[in-house]
């Protein structure tokens, strides 16, 4: 009983924090304090055996042998393979001077006995040289005998740093491969946290922390309340249509205190850790006090086949406000499956909080791209783990039809779709929340999300189509009172089936235009001119801000009779951060506080 | 001292007669990085443990394929997986990854088998080689545009000379590997590239989409085999050891096909094939009736009468990416 009045208390105690108002560093910090407590508490009360539930134990200095009985438990056939030696390292790393000398013997004879894999993308090879990074460390001077791989504790040390400063240093240049992903956000931070807390190598240490700054002061730009703005290199379905959903959401709500209560495991060890959000990044993540345009260079992971570049580059454009976001990307095959080109986020209405499009493409060409395993089969390999991968009426996935050209909270969105691919059609998802959903006799639909206000202007005929979900997903946070309330009955998807084809996003607040009668009245004198016949695909449109936008598909846009050149996109610029392609140092600013992470000399200046 | 003889004489013919299948698994149908997938890897048997397979090495690593040094009697092993190359000098007890982070899934991997020290292998990065058994690998990709490469082969009359089949097509070092010249087949995705037992200037080639070339003088003029194929997709040809006018091709929903005329007809050799999508084929070469097909999560299939009829060999659900039977 005492228990549960503790949890309750916590939850409230939380919820209150969860307003995501600004505080000074002195409150941040007791009611940073307050959530990691949250995070953490079930875990060890939590019987079933797990990592994280080890891991809180010993932090907690409580029942020392419930944990070194799950360890070796689970240690008696490890299995998943990154996901295994992350979580596995972690717990050992933060009970180490804990458990019993047979436990501490056990972890290490896994790394003797099972080989994990280490994977084929960005996120499996950063979590998997990560924990050997530190493994190897807990573990120097053995021979190849008594390593899973065959070599060396220093080969090993050596291998996983020079991956690690590899990565850091692609990161730094050209930008993240798996970029501003909320579902793989902690893929990222998480082996991260684990070398600032627990590498050796002071330098090593120092360059963990700082990506853990790079990472978080990445997403304070570009996130609403816990929220990414998109587009992003790779969403998971539930998270697309519901972003509290996604796992940034969670870190977010752990460091900001925005968004909603979570127990996931992804924040358990980063909980434990001495790793506390610089001041600096906290104020930009929570300050939306002014409207602005963030502007990135990402860059696509590995292209294996079927490409010029290995890694061609990716333009994201934001523009963000206290009540909504917009973002994009430019369009095309960026990131195989999971890409979310653009997408609109604001406050009201959780949890659906967004409004996007996209273009439902698949294809064993996109793929094999990426994958070496035989293109013809590629797709019922990758239907095996995500499945809605050939589905045409799923909700993720870039198209090779598709280019974006934004400006601040305007968006064109144009499609020359090839007869006979995958998909012959188009998608938008509109919540069915949303307070108003009007479609008017001027072609633009409009729609009223609390205070902010979407005008989507579509170029083709379409029709509605009303979406069933058959019940709430309630993957990883454990109290969503809010989501609980909302009767879930469906969403509505706006179809066209013309294959040239297009719209026109305008995005508003009452703050910026006033009342939602004036918003519909300015749409209705907004009208795009549009060309769409095969081949020759354009569309010419002022916006509501009085900016002309002419784009032709694919790649040609043009602002105010100027052309657009997407290639001199700094790697970071805004406000608030800002770094040059191939410099290796981020420069956060705020105010009068300045925060730069030179990984070049692996230094964070302030 | 008669029966001493004889047990002696039949032993030895028996131990002639021996062979080892090695079976290389990438997946099974379940297979999802970071879960609990099921057992993959390497196997192996002796033909006349039927559908038993006996695994070794590592369980879930994403195996390509293998490669095994047969003067060593199969004591030097090597595979080609996500995690890289691994190595084994002692028949599979033990193993090392001899790469680093910068090969990975490696899709092949071969051993000069006149020095071992020597081996070459297939990335979709491009071409690797070592000249210290694994101690350090260096890239050597100049002179290949499109790197993904599937297929590397040694020409066993002369170990300067190397081919690799990539993505645009299939080139030719004469420098084992230092550079590169494309040869006159210039298709996309090529597949696998074999040399005929007999003849080294032939030269086999399976695509994805392309079909079958051969050519007849080291490369420099390819010739599309298309008498008797319904496919185009071709993802493993071999040679017959002890017959170069006998060839057997699969690929995707293929099934298995054979040539009895060095590759200029094929005919389809399916009775009992359940699975036609097959990534890899071997004939044993103590028996050349004995044929071996690994199917894409079908398991293995094996024929005792060179592809009249096969039966199912185990391994079931399997994605059988190289088998290899070798003759001890």
């Amino acid at each position: 009983m005492k228990q549960v009045t503790f949890v309750l208390l916590l939850i409230l105690g939380v919820c209150a924090g969860a307003s995501a108002q600004m505080v000074n560093r002195e409150t941040y910090l007791k009611e940073f304090e307050k959530r990691a407590a949250f995070v953490t508490s079930i875990y060890d009360t939590i019987q079933a055996p797990g990592y994280y539930q080890i891991a809180v134990r010993y932090a907690h200095n409580k029942e020392i042998a419930v944990a070194d009985r799950m360890f070796k438990e689970l240690l008696r056939d490890p299995r998943g393979d990154m996901f295994w030696m992350i979580p596995c390292i972690g717990a050992y790393l933060v009970g180490k001077d804990k458990m019993s000398e047979e436990t501490r013997a056990i972890v290490r004879n896994a790394w003797k006995t099972y080989a994990p894999y280490r994977g084929d993308t960005e996120n499996h090879w950063c979590m998997y040289y990560s924990s050997l990074y530190l493994a190897a460390e807990q573990w120097p001077n053995l021979p190849g005998t008594e390593w899973y791989n065959g070599k060396s504790s220093e080969e090993n040390r050596q291998e996983a740093r020079d991956y690690l400063i590899h990565w850091m240093k692609i990161t730094t240049t050209i930008g993240q491969g798996e970029y501003d992903s909320p579902d793989y956000f902690p893929e990222y931070a998480m082996p991260m946290f684990l070398l600032s807390e627990f590498a050796k190598d002071p330098e090593m240490k120092t360059r963990g922390t700082m990506m853990v700054d790079f990472i978080f002061a990445d997403f304070a730009t570009e996130h609403l309340d816990g929220q990414y703005i998109g587009g992003y290199s790779r969403i998971y379905q539930p998270a697309v249509f519901k972003p509290l959903l996604s796992g940034a959401s969670q870190f977010a709500y752990l460091y900001l205190g925005t968004g909603e209560p979570t127990n996931s495991g992804w924040v358990v060890l980063p909980a434990l850790t001495s790793y506390r959000l610089p001041e600096i990044i906290y104020d930009i993540a929570l300050d939306r006090s002014k409207p602005y345009v963030e502007k990135e260079r990402k860059r696509v992971r590995n292209v294996i086949r079927f490409g010029t570049e290995k890694n061609p580059p990716v333009y994201k454009y934001s523009y963000i406000t206290k009540d909504y976001g917009i973002g994009s990307l430019q369009g095309g095959i960026l990131q195989p499956i999971q890409q979310h080109t653009w997408g609109v986020r604001y406050l009201y209405g959780r949890p659906y909080t967004t409004i996007f499009g996209l273009h439902p493409y698949w294809s064993g060409w996109e793929v094999g791209m990426f994958f070496p395993e035989e293109v013809k089969t590629l797709i019922a390999d990758v239907v095996a783990s995500k499945g809605t991968y050939n589905n045409p009426d799923k909700w993720t996935g870039g198209s090779p039809f598709e280019r974006t050209f934004q400006q601040k909270n305007t968006l064109i969105v144009l499609y020359d779709i090839k007869p006979g691919t995958t998909a012959e059609h188009i998608d938008g998802f509109f919540p069915r929340n949303l307070e108003e959903r009007i479609v008017d006799p001027s072609g633009w639909i409009i729609c009223k999300a609390g205070d902010t206000y979407v005008g989507w202007y579509p170029l083709q005929e379409y029709e509605w189509k009303e979406e069933f979900e058959a019940q709430a997903n309630s993957l990883n946070a454990i109290s969503r009172p809010q989501m609980e309330r909302v009767k879930e009955t469906g969403n509505w998807r706006l179809r066209s089936y013309k294959l040239q084809n297009g719209y026109v996003v305008e995005v508003r607040s009452k703050d910026e235009i006033g009342s939602f009668d004036h918003f519909k009245a300015e749409l209705k004198s907004h009208i795009p001119k549009a060309t769409l016949i095969p081949g020759s695909v354009s569309v010419r449109y002022t916006t509501l801000g009085s900016d002309k936008m002419e784009f032709v598909f694919p790649d040609k846009r043009a602002l105010n009779g100027k052309p657009v050149d997407l290639t001199k996109t700094k790697l970071f610029d805004g406000p608030f951060l800002s770094a040059d392609v191939g410099s290796e140092k981020l420069t956060i600013t705020y105010k009068t506080k300045k925060l730069i992470l030179d990984f070049k000399a692996a230094k964070a200046i302030e | 001292m008669f029966f001493c003889l004889l047990f002696l004489a039949v032993f030895s013919t028996l131990r002639a007669q021996q062979s080892t299948v090695y079976a290389s698994v990438l997946s099974t149908k379940l297979f999802v990085v970071g879960a609990a997938n099921p057992e993959t890897g390497l196997y192996m048997q002796q033909p006349s443990e039927d559908t038993v397979w006996h695994h070794l090495g590592p369980r879930t690593i994403r195996e390509f394929g293998v490669a095994v040094h047969a003067p060593s009697r199969g004591q030097l092993l090597c595979l080609a997986s996500g995690n890289g190359v691994h190595r084994s000098t002692d028949g599979g007890k033990t193993w090392k990854i001899t790469t680093g982070w910068q090969i990975t899934e490696v899709l092949c991997v071969i051993i000069d088998s006149r020095d071992p020290n020597i081996m070459f292998c297939g990335t979709p990065y491009g071409v690797f080689r070592t000249i210290d058994g694994g101690s350090t690998w260096t890239e050597c990709n100049n002179g290949i545009k499109e790197k993904f490469t599937s297929s590397v082969i040694i020409d066993y009359t002369n170990p300067s000379v190397v081919y690799c089949g990539t993505e645009d097509g299939v080139y030719r070092s004469e420098n084992r590997g230092d550079t590169w010249k494309r040869t006159g087949l210039s298709v996309g995705g090529v597949r696998v590239v074999v040399q005929s037992p007999q003849d080294a200037k032939m030269l086999v080639a399976g695509t994805d989409d392309y079909g079958i070339y051969i050519t007849r003088n080291g490369g420099q003029y390819w010739e599309k085999s298309e008498a008797g194929l319904d496919h185009q997709t071709f993802y493993i040809i071999v040679f017959d050891p002890n017959n170069p006018q006998v060839l057997y091709a699969g690929g995707y929903v293929t099934g298995v096909y054979k040539s009895t005329d060095g590759g200029t007809s094929w005919k389809r050799k399916n009775n009992g094939l359940s699975v036609l999508n097959i990534h890899s084929i071997a004939v044993d070469p103590t028996n050349s009736n004995r044929v071996f097909a690994g199917s894409m999560w079908g398991g293995v299939y094996r024929s005792d009468n060179s592809g009249d009829t096969w039966k199912y060999a185990g391994l079931s659900g399997s994605q059988v990416w190289q088998i290899l039977v070798e003759p001890f």
